[in-house]
């Protein structure tokens, strides 16, 4: 697929998502090399070109601590939104699962581009908050499904 | 011989008066079946100290419960794995038509049975 069909970019005419993708720059990711780390300053936020990445978070396992598997994402598809919502600090870690490619937009650019061009910046932020927001409704109900277990555990 | 009787009576009065205050105290109780002898034998010698002199010896911390189960790290995590797809999985299709059936379906996730 093409970066302009990401999910960032639905709704912009192909002219205005070349505009804002000329902004960033590709970079290959090779399967099981890390993008980014929790915790870990979030300077932009990155398009899935090509490939899968795997968001983690660290969980005790007996003894170790591991990666355990929160969330895919494959292409069209955007990660480390931490870059554009404060404190921009990465809150998962990402790794490659296969060979990748990421469009990386750093966020100064990124911000200044949408701020002179509101008609962009306001369909950006209303895809952006798509995406936030379905992030948000898939682990309420994960976390609700959990509760529910939780309750039926403790009442039988 | 007067006296005699007079004795007799009187004890057969206290009897009776004894048995009647029994009666009255007991009346209502529920009545519990007998254990067997064989296990009540049996809790008292649980309840036996290992050591006799149980104070002499040091305190035992009590067994932290195993919350990971017995299985190589390996195969827990692809099943913690596998739990979070289908959980995933559970939890967008409940977005796509919410309600309560379609949040709380079950799932085939070993975690859970």
């Amino acid at each position: 697929m093409s970066i302009e069909q990401a999910d960032m970019l639905h709704g912009l005419s192909a002219a205005d998502a070349t505009r804002l993708t000329s902004l960033g720059s590709l970079v290959h990711v090779p399967s099981g090399a890390q993008l980014f780390a929790l915790g870990s300053e979030a300077h932009g936020v990155c398009l899935i070109e090509r490939g899968r990445m795997a968001l983690t978070l660290p969980m005790r396992v007996g003894a170790r601590q591991e990666d355990v598997l929160v969330e895919e994402r494959t292409a069209g598809q955007m990660v480390g939104w931490s870059g554009l919502i404060p404190p921009h600090r990465f809150t998962l870690n990402a790794s490659a699962q296969i060979d990748t490619d990421v469009l990386v937009l750093p966020r100064a650019p990124l911000l200044e581009f949408l701020d002179a061009n509101p008609a962009i910046g306001y369909v950006v932020m209303r895809n952006l908050a798509s995406v936030v927001g379905q992030r948000l409704q898939v682990f309420q109900a994960m976390w609700l499904r959990e509760m529910q277990r939780f309750v039926e555990s403790r009442s039988s | 011989m007067v006296m005699f009787l007079m004795v007799l009576c009187m004890s057969v009065f206290g009897l009776a008066i004894t048995a009647l205050a029994f009666g009255a105290a007991t009346r209502g109780l529920p009545v519990e079946p007998e254990a067997p002898l064989a296990a009540t034998v049996d809790e008292r010698l649980a309840a036996v100290p290992e050591h006799f002199f149980v104070r002499d010896a040091a305190p035992q911390a009590a067994p932290v419960p195993r919350l990971v189960p017995n299985i190589p790290a390996e195969v827990f995590l692809a099943q913690i794995e596998r739990h979070i797809r289908l959980e995933h999985a559970a939890a967008e299709s409940f977005l796509m038509a919410p309600s309560p059936e379609s949040l709380h379906g079950r799932t085939v996730s070993p975690l859970v049975h």
